[in-house]
């Protein structure tokens, strides 16, 4: 993973013809702090999680056996693959939304003249609520007893939601607020993506004839490609380490129902003071290996479709 | 804040020193001066300076402030000669793992404050002086101690660490809505039956039918079960609640549980209790808007209720799971230890005489007072600022009262194991799944108490190996 990151050596400003062996130590030089920083914070976590997830603790949280590849092997469990289902459900309910809900933002906000830069900015507000400031203000929306939410629904005469205490409906619950935390990212990103956009582009598709919807699909969206890939890819990242507002919410239940796969890393780890690190490291290599492989998938699919203005 | 109490317990006393030896040997850092038996009064003699003593807890707010005074105090009395520096190290949960961390790097505290289910991790990490040896050592009189409390914390024979901050559930009544309802708010519902019958005349719906009172709503809180069970006789796990050998399993699936859940369920179902799930602030907080008439929380939560509800609260006794149960009743909280582990004499006598000052009838008079939490010394009671809080608030003596008339056996002990905490939120996850799915009570139950059976084969095997 680090050396994707490394720079190659700079070409352009040596003389042909001089001996490379030196310029290559420079570069080298040059390049050894960062591999000393990525080293110490990149390599030895992961050879360290590595080293973690193939040993048993003792009630300290000391490594003090080899276990081998036990802990992957208890993976195979109907338990886990319902840690992974929470996890890609939890995924697809916050990254498509979030990212549709920003784009449709964004568009609408095209259309309004007055106040626009106003508007955009209140929807970009969400980005500013850290994660648990947040989450405590939907505790509030969802509580079991006294919801703000319930108390809306019950003036318009409509049935009460149980939104963190039924099994079906706790994990949207907590996709409602992640996607309402992460639209502001959104609204930004798209907003600016816009705002690159050539006037000629727009006046030209105009005079074309295309107006409304068919302006927006036809050309503001391909448009607006690159920004909203680099959303997938980001909202994708982060939905698959979401932790702070599964933490406030739920605690990953009810029963379960709302444990995603970090989520379930921490409970091993941490949550009930028995430091099981070799299954925490065992998953959170899980982990490391989806991200890797959402992160590749969305490279090689979709980025071929997009247009790089 | 609730005052979250917690339980746990203990045993084996002949491992606590070959396990120390053993951790001790390959721990690197401690060394030298370690101190595993107490030392007496006169290692604090011909002192050139006071004896630094870092406490670690996890009081804050307002529980913090009664601390801080109560240190302050204390190292008034002893300038020159101890001195105490309180750190608060977050919650329960966060202080052991921060104590855990400290074990690793050899710089553990002086003394240390650990929730009732870490009781048996601490026990097995050989690190402190057993409570036990300061008594023996100065013959200090634990005749005023409530006897629960030593009941808990002892573990074969001995004392090991010295309760505290410690708490027992209550039973909750909104009094007004009693009145309202025609009940008698003098006598709350004493079992699940009686709390249904109260809770059809408690719940009120408006004219579409939707319930604006419930008569009954608590937290899925595993600590009520522990509770629940001590209070029908039974155990939570086996072998004498892990009491007179090692614990191999839980028996939270016992047909009194089940019998729990069903009539939560059936509450639900009908529109009597209401569903709040495993967090205790909503539960509290459902109490004190009203919307629930009757809840289960720790004695902690009284002085909240108290203050932010606008209507009369009641309290009794926690309910039975059925008429005839034997009753009695278990503890939660925390409790102090000493490290004696890469601790001179001196820290380990300090540390003593501070624990004793905080137990003395004065300081748990003003503890009991401020904070909610029992008073570990019965004479405690008798304090002035008790006493004027009792007469302000007579609900504040239903708790003692409760403890006083429990019966002092293994099952009123409570369950002593590695693995606590982790049991406590596998049972609350069983009793959610009953409430939340279709899965019948007993089948969620057993499962769950299944799920347990490896990591307690795992913690066993890792301490006893």
């Amino acid at each position: 993973m680090t050396s994707t990151v490394t720079a190659t050596p700079s070409p352009a400003t040596a003389p042909p013809r001089r001996p490379r062996t030196r310029e290559t130590a420079l570069a080298w030089a040059f390049l050894a702090p960062s591999i000393a920083v990525f080293a110490l914070f990149l390599a030895y976590p992961l050879g360290r999680t590595v080293y973690l997830s193939m040993h048993g603790n003792d009630i300290i949280g000391r490594p003090n056996r080899f276990v081998g590849l036990s802990h992957f092997a208890e993976m195979a469990s109907p338990e886990f693959g319902r840690v992974l289902l929470t996890t890609l459900l939890f995924t697809l309910g916050t990254v498509v939304p979030g990212v549709l809900g920003a784009l449709a933002v964004v568009l609408l906000l095209e259309g309004v003249i007055r106040g626009q830069r106003f508007l955009r900015g209140a929807f970009a507000l969400p980005f500013a609520f850290s994660v648990a400031s947040a989450s405590v203000i939907f505790v509030v929306f969802y509580s079991s007893g006294n919801s703000v939410l319930n108390g809306v629904l019950y003036r318009l005469g409509l049935s009460q939601v149980p939104w963190l205490t039924s099994q079906e409906m706790a994990l949207w619950s907590v996709c409602i607020t992640t996607v309402w935390m992460n639209l502001g990212y959104g609204v930004l990103v798209l907003a600016a993506g816009i705002g690159s956009i050539p006037r000629e582009v727009n006046e030209a598709a105009r005079i074309d004839g295309a107006t409304g919807v068919r302006l927006a699909r036809d050309v503001t969206v391909p448009l607006l490609g690159p920004q909203l890939f680099f959303l997938v890819v980001i909202s994708t990242i982060n939905a698959l380490q979401g932790f702070g507002q599964i933490h406030i919410l739920t605690r990953g239940g009810p029963s379960g129902s709302t444990t995603t796969l970090v989520y379930s890393i921490f409970e091993e780890a941490f949550a009930y003071s028995t430091s099981d690190f070799g299954r925490a490291s065992a998953q959170a290599l899980v982990l490391l290996l989806v991200v890797l492989v959402c992160t590749a998938v969305q490279f090689g699919v979709i980025e071929r479709k997009v247009h790089y203005a | 804040m609730s005052i979250s109490p917690r339980r746990h317990t203990v045993r084996a006393a002949a491992l606590i020193t070959g396990l120390g030896l053993l951790l001790s040997g390959c721990s690197g850092g401690g060394g030298g001066d370690s101190t595993l038996t107490a030392p007496g009064a006169d290692v604090l003699e011909g002192l050139d300076e006071a004896v630094q003593v870092e406490f670690w807890h996890s009081m804050d707010a307002t529980n913090g402030q009664v601390l801080d005074g109560l240190i302050e105090d204390f190292n008034a009395r002893n300038e020159g000669r101890v001195e105490v520096t309180g750190s608060f190290q977050g919650d329960y949960d966060t202080a052991l793992a921060n104590h855990r961390a400290a074990i690793q790097q050899g710089e553990t505290a002086e003394l240390i404050m650990i929730f009732d289910l870490g009781t048996q991790f601490m026990i097995d990490s050989g690190r402190t002086v057993p409570a036990q040896s300061f008594i023996d050592a100065d013959g200090y009189d634990t005749g005023s101690v409530e006897p629960a409390l030593l009941n808990y914390f002892t573990v074969d024979g001995d004392l090991r660490s010295f309760p505290f901050n410690n708490s027992t559930p209550l039973m909750y009544i909104n009094r007004d809505a009693f009145e309202e309802a025609g009940l008698d708010p003098d006598s709350p519902p004493a079992d699940l039956a009686q709390i249904r019958e109260a809770a059809e005349e408690l719940t009120v719906r408006d004219d579409d039918g939707t319930v604006v009172q419930y008569g009954f709503g608590a937290a899925v809180y595993g600590w009520f079960i522990e509770q629940f069970m001590a209070r029908a006789g039974a155990p939570y796990c086996d072998n004498s609640n892990g009491r007179s050998g090692r614990a191999s399993e839980v028996l939270f699936d016992d047909p009194k549980v089940v019998e729990l859940v069903e009539w939560w369920q059936g509450m639900i179902d009908d529109e009597l209790a209401l569903q709040i799930g495993r967090n205790t602030d909503e539960a509290q907080a459902a109490f004190n808007s009203g919307r629930v008439a009757m809840t289960l929380e720790s004695t902690g939560a009284l002085g909240g209720f108290i203050e932010q509800s606008d209507f009369e609260v009641g309290a009794g006794y926690y309910p039975l799971v059925s008429e005839g149960d034997p009753g009695g009743s278990i503890i939660g909280g925390a409790s102090l230890w000493i490290n004696g582990e890469g601790h001179s004499e001196q820290e380990v006598r300090a540390s003593w005489e501070f624990v004793q000052f905080l137990l003395t009838p004065e300081s748990q008079s003003a503890w009991h007072a401020g904070t909610g939490y029992l008073s570990v010394n019965t004479e405690g009671y008798d304090g002035p600022e008790a006493q004027e809080r009792a007469e302000e608030f007579p609900q504040f003596s239903v708790a003692a009262a409760q403890l006083a008339d429990s019966e002092i056996n293994e099952n009123t002990a409570g369950c002593m194991m590695g693995v606590m905490a982790e049991a406590r939120a596998t049972a609350e996850e069983g009793w959610e799944t009953a409430l939340t799915s279709d899965t019948p009570a007993e089948e969620a139950m057993a499962a769950a108490a299944e799920r347990l059976n490896t990591p307690i084969e795992e913690y066993n095997a890792s301490v006893e190996e």
